[in-house]
């Protein structure tokens, strides 16, 4: 056997495609100024989401996040576009509500639920307890009566209310399901327990609203059909009071009689408002009975009770076919005396602490019919809406008005839309101030009001606003009103480059952080107002010239300044190469700062910091000075050893800087010292394959400098690491294997170059190599034959300068391909290995053999017409002494 | 073995001249002989004394005599035999024969106190001696006839009423009458029976927090030896409310409770509505059994007459 002398230089040239110089670059972009263009307008630009932008976009995303946050309540709400059904949303609205505020663990001494605790009392207390009770305290007995009921107990009381209502009625039990839902509605009078009124009105206008249905779908019924079952007429949806039969609407009027009957005003208006839409079969404007509740409302004394009475009208009204604003305007304008009457009660027993409770838990009502009014309301009539709610929004209108209660004022700015609130900004700067009241901190308006006009890019008068603003705020002795109200208004400052704005803001936030220190709440404000800062730097260089940035920096800690530290290091590496020293050092505080936050080391694989740490120190780039870049590689190792990834690159860094020095022949110590560096790194890498990939690439840049025992060491160890690969774990991904396999390939190229060491022979490497790779269990025949393959190529280059070295490889070969269960595979790894040894040996008659016995193998298992087959045939063809009997 | 009426008319309302139809539905195991089924028909005037204001000799002496609006009996089937089985047989009767001279005025039916105006139809299967007759009754509501009632509508003027300290003439809480308060307020005093009594109230001002103000319907059933009160309570403001805001008046008529107002001889009934101011106070009992009308110290009311009357 006898390898064939080949000129791989002439062999490169004849297969190599003919050349042709290309006009332009494919990977470019169509015209290059365009490009920063793009950037440049891609900072203000929401309308389309690049997930590849994401980092870029980051600052934008939070800030939306940050928003949903604040108003953690109304998040879901906000995102009303997305809910059209209003029965959804109102599904979604109570939810919410009662999370907002939750029953549990309260515990409730119900004066006048009676018929919730009737049915628990025989379970609370023995009868021999309760006389003992009695006889100790009879009159505390007296009192209480037992009626002391978890917060958990009243809800699934209630529940119970509700199967009951609805299995009475389905037993035709129609006068029970009354008396049932009378009492329901009745609880709704009680208001001693504040925080759980909202649990309670979430069930039980659930329960009104399945009585309300119920009645309804029996007078359709009975508009439809007579009482034996035939059809008789079928309702349109637009039906009017005249199509409907007497029988029917004698029905209807039997209900509204009933409930008319009830005593208590708030039962009664509860109930005629579930069956609200029943109005329809007796009169064809239901909207009178709709104005008449409101004003009934007027009688209910309590504050919280009428609030969330009228928040159920608001409900109730979407199910009339038609809409009136006016109603709801009524009802905003009653909730408005309403809720001033609670904040100006002198009385002793409204502690401030239970007013403001009061307010806080009448805010949702406020807010959702707030929603309805100008869901409904077109943009030509909301004009007419501010007039009516007292808050004209010219001077004129305003003068000898009461001022508007903030509270009202803030939900009516956030339904506002955006284009009134931006055209009409001084004049609500103006309300806002105007309005002084406990129900809201003015600074949530000021705040809310920043939010609003973000929404608005263009805006005349936006110089006008923000100073006034400005000057408001420092007014403010607390950080945490001031940071608030900057969060709103620094993305409108940024955008309009209102530098003087700028540092003013950030002065007076380092002199209200210095003097009281940030308290956790308002950290996480000022990481948002820091954060929309970064998004509207283009380089480090702006964050060191903003005065002040660098000391609140200085003053956070924690979680959020992390986060700050995130986007600093995203911004230092978006410019790519970082040269310049101090902006090294500023960032590479940052990373260790990073890195000292247990809360980001301990993440997994996909970690931000990281991997932006990994990013940083490659794209560090200290210029000539190499011997201080190698010094600053030395630091990460130290600093950062845990990073997961980051060896990889630090051995990347010093390889490139060692070809770097490589250039100028003066640095070979530095070169060495480099290749020390990533020898000493090297060892501690975890990934098997990795290992083996960066020793190979040491092992380039060894034999590149010329340290040639060096480099055989690197290939030594590379070996070694390709060794231990089967001892970690038997289940190797298919990826994986090809990975190892495409790194032994080129190890194997690799040692075309390396000079044969005297002692141990040329052959040493490929010997180890041969006798490892049969050793191991995991290669698959296919790996195995492009192993060989790649021997055979390898020794082939080796003999041209007449080294012998004779592999029994064929032989290895042949099995190997047999072994190959898939037909279509077996083929064209028989074809493969044929092309292989047939262009790397002398055809002697044993080759001979051997090759045509592959093509053998590769007709039987391929088509004849195969064009890999048939090229396979031709080059043995035209082969030089060619006797393959074909 | 069961009898049972059924009317044409599930709410069961009929007016005078209108004709009563229905069937008598007889279900059984075995068929029935007969000696003919009879349908009654019975209108009276009820009147007792129950308490209140009437003296022990009258007390005693209890039910005065009752007036018979009309009482007729028709033959439905001659005798014969009803088979097994469900059984309908069909009737329809006059209550007001066209042309027939009445003694009483056909008054609505109405469930008072002290008056009962009642219509009852029964219906009797008598099957000889040895045998129970099957009998059962079922009451029906008469409504005045479209003829009788009045062409135009109720007139819509409303009479304005004030509350005030010196309204009052029975004693205050000193805190009130020195304090004073002031409730204004307008409402209809003619009322047709099918629409709810309409106005509205406001409170102007007052020294003392309202705990409620509550509109009454008082029914004065009167008969030659006493008078009755009842109430129907209904409430139109519960705590106390804001001031200057105007709250409607709006209660529903209670059906068969009410009827039109009536000026008969021998008894009358008649309407009024009592707005009722009750102030927070320590010493006020809440709820008082009593007759709410009964003046106290923490009460302010006003009375008005009501008129109702049946309307087309």
């Amino acid at each position: 056997m006898e390898f064939r002398p080949r000129n791989y230089i002439a062999e490169k040239e004849a297969h190599a495609l003919p050349r042709v110089l290309a006009d332009s670059h494919p990977f470019s972009a169509p015209s290059s100024p365009s490009q920063l263009q793009v950037e440049v307008v891609d900072d203000g630009n929401e309308e389309y989401f690049d997930p590849l932008r994401r980092s870029d976009n980051n600052a934008e995303a939070s800030r939306e996040d940050l928003v949903e946050i604040e108003t953690s309540f109304t998040a879901g709400l906000s995102g009303e576009v997305s809910i059209q059904n209003p029965s959804k949303e109102w599904a979604f609205f109570k939810r919410s509500l009662m999370q907002r505020f939750p029953v549990s663990k309260t515990v409730l001494t119900y004066s006048m639920s009676d018929m919730i605790v009737k049915g628990r009392k025989t379970h609370e207390k023995s009868s021999t307890s309760m006389h003992l009770e009695e006889l100790e305290d009879p009159e505390k007995f007296a009192e209480e009566g037992g009626k002391v009921i978890t917060g958990q107990e009243y809800v699934s009381r209630l529940h119970e209310l509700k199967a009951e209502l609805t299995h009475a009625w389905h037993a035709n039990d129609r006068v029970t399901s009354l008396k049932l839902s009378i009492k329901v509605a009745r609880l709704l009078m009680d208001t001693s327990v504040l925080q759980c009124y909202p649990t309670l009105f979430a069930i039980a206008t659930d329960i009104l609203d399945i009585l309300g249905d119920m009645v309804w779908e029996r007078i359709k019924l009975k508009a439809e059909f007579t009482e034996d079952g035939t059809r008789i007429f079928s309702l349109p949806e637009n039906f009017s009071a005249s199509d409907i039969c007497f029988d029917a609407k004698e029905t209807c009027n039997n209900w509204f009689c009933k409930i008319g009957a009830v005593r208590e005003l708030l039962p009664r208006i509860y109930l005629e408002l579930a069956l609200l839409p029943c109005w329809r079969f007796l009169v064809d404007q239901p909207l009178n009975s709709l104005r008449r509740l409101v004003m009934m409302t007027r009688g209910l004394a309590d504050p919280l009770a009428s609030a969330y009475c009228r928040l159920y009208m608001a409900h109730c009204m979407r199910k009339l076919p038609s809409h009136d604003t006016g109603c709801l305007l009524t009802c905003v304008n009653d909730l408005k005396i309403v809720s001033m009457r609670v904040m100006s009660a002198q009385e002793t027993s409204h502690g401030a602490e239970n007013r403001r409770l009061v307010v806080s838990l009448m805010e949702p009502t406020i807010e959702y019919i707030m929603k309805c009014i100008f869901r409904n309301a077109p943009e030509k009539q909301v004009g007419d809406v501010l007039v009516e709610l007292g808050v004209g929004l010219n001077q004129k209108e305003l003068l000898g008005r009461f001022p508007c209660l903030s509270i009202v004022l803030h939900h009516l700015l956030k339904q506002l839309p955006s284009e009134v609130v931006s055209s009409r900004a001084v004049e609500i700067l103006h309300l806002i101030e105007c309005s002084r009241d406990d129900s809201l901190d003015q600074c949530l308006n000021y705040r809310l009001l920043g939010f609003r006009l973000c929404e608005k890019s263009q805006m005349d008068t936006v110089n006008s606003v923000v100073d006034k603003v400005i000057q408001v705020i420092i007014g403010y002795d607390g950080l945490d009103d001031y940071l608030k109200v900057v969060d709103a208004f620094v993305d409108i400052v940024l955008q309009n480059h209102m530098d003087d704005h700028l540092s003013s803001i950030l002065e007076g936030i380092s002199k209200r952080a210095c003097t009281k220190g940030i308290a956790d709440d308002e950290l996480a404000t000022l990481q948002s107002i820091l954060v929309k800062l970064l998004s509207y730097c283009k380089d480090i260089e702006d964050i060191f010239s903003m005065n002040h940035f660098l000391k609140i920096l200085d003053l956070m800690y924690g979680n959020s300044r992390s986060i700050v530290n995130i986007h600093i290091l995203d911004m230092g590496i978006r410019k790519g190469c970082i040269c310049d020293p101090r902006t090294i050092q500023f960032l590479l505080e940052i990373s260790q700062a990073l890195h000292h936050d247990e809360n980001f080391v301990n993440l997994k694989d996909d970690n931000q910091p990281a991997r932006l740490i990994s990013q940083f120190v490659s794209l560090v780039d200290y210029g000539a000075e190499i011997e201080s870049q190698l010094a600053f590689l030395v630091e990460c190792r130290g600093t950062f050893g845990s990073i997961r990834g980051l060896k990889e690159t630090l051995i990347h860094s010093s390889n490139c800087l060692a070809i770097k020095a490589l250039k100028d022949a003066k640095h070979l110590s530095f070169v060495k010292s480099c290749i020390a560096f990533s020898e000493v790194t090297l060892p501690s890498i975890s990934s098997q394959i990795m290992q083996l990939n960066l020793y190979l690439e040491t092992a380039e840049v060894a034999l590149l400098g010329g340290f040639v025992s060096h480099s055989d060491g690197l290939i030594d160890s590379a070996i070694n690491s390709l060794q231990s690969l089967d001892v970690m774990d038997g289940s190797r991904l298919p990826i994986d294997a090809d990975a190892v396999l495409s790194s032994v390939q080129k190890l194997f190229s690799f040692l075309v170059m390396v000079p044969g060491n005297p002692e141990d022979g040329v052959t040493y490497f490929p010997k180890n190599l041969v006798s490892l790779l049969n050793s191991q269990s995991w290669m698959t025949p296919r790996m195995r034959v492009k192993v060989f393959c790649a021997i055979i190529s390898l020794l082939a280059a080796l003999s041209q300068r007449n080294l012998p070295y004779h592999a029994d490889g064929e032989k290895n070969l042949v099995d190997a391909i047999q072994q190959e269960p898939s037909k279509a595979a077996r083929g064209s790894m028989a074809l493969e290995a044929c092309n292989c040894i047939a262009s790397s040996l002398i055809l002697s008659q044993e080759i001979s053999s051997i090759c045509s016995n592959l093509i053998e193998t590769g007709k039987s298992c391929m088509s004849t017409n195969n064009r890999y087959l048939q090229s396979t045939i031709k080059f043995m063809d035209h082969l030089p002494d060619s006797s393959v009997a074909l | 073995m069961s009898i049972e009426l059924k009317l044409s008319r599930i709410n069961r309302v009929y007016r005078p001249t209108e004709l009563i139809e229905g069937k008598i539905v007889v279900k059984s195991s075995s068929s029935i002989s007969h000696y003919g089924i009879r349908l009654a028909v019975n209108g009276s005037v009820n009147m007792q004394v129950r308490g209140g204001s009437a003296g022990v000799i009258e007390s005693l002496v209890g039910v005065a005599k009752p007036i018979s609006i009309v009482n007729k009996i028709i033959e439905v089937r001659p005798s014969g035999k009803i088979a097994s089985g469900t059984s309908e047989i069909p009737f329809s009767i006059n209550i007001k024969q066209p042309g027939e001279k009445n003694l009483e005025k056909f008054y609505e039916t109405f469930h008072g106190g002290n008056i009962n105006i009642q219509y009852l139809l029964t219906v009797d299967i008598s099957r000889g001696y040895l045998h129970k007759s099957l009998s059962t009754t079922m009451e029906f509501i008469v409504e005045s006839d479209k003829a009788d009632l009045l062409e135009q509508p109720v007139s819509p003027e409303m009479v304005l009423f004030y509350l005030t300290q010196d309204t009052q003439r029975h004693p205050l809480l000193p805190e009130l009458k020195s304090g004073g308060f002031r409730v204004i307020g307008k409402m209809s005093t003619q009322c047709s029976l099918s629409d709810p009594i309409v106005g509205e109230l406001t409170v102007e001002a007052s020294a003392v927090p309202i705990s409620s103000i509550d509109l009454h319907l008082l029914r004065v059933e009167s008969i030659l030896l006493g008078e009755r009160i009842v109430t129907e309570q209904s409430l139109i403001a519960d705590g106390d409310v804001c001031r200057n805001m105007t709250m409607p008046i709006y209660v529903i008529l209670p059906r068969l409770l009410t009827c039109p107002t009536v000026l008969a001889g021998p008894f009358s009934i008649e309407f009024k509505v009592a707005v009722v101011i009750t102030f927070q106070s320590n010493i006020a009992k809440m709820p008082s059994k009593s007759d709410p009308t009964t003046p106290r110290l923490w009460l302010a009311m006003e009375t008005l007459p009501l008129e109702l009357v049946r309307t087309r």
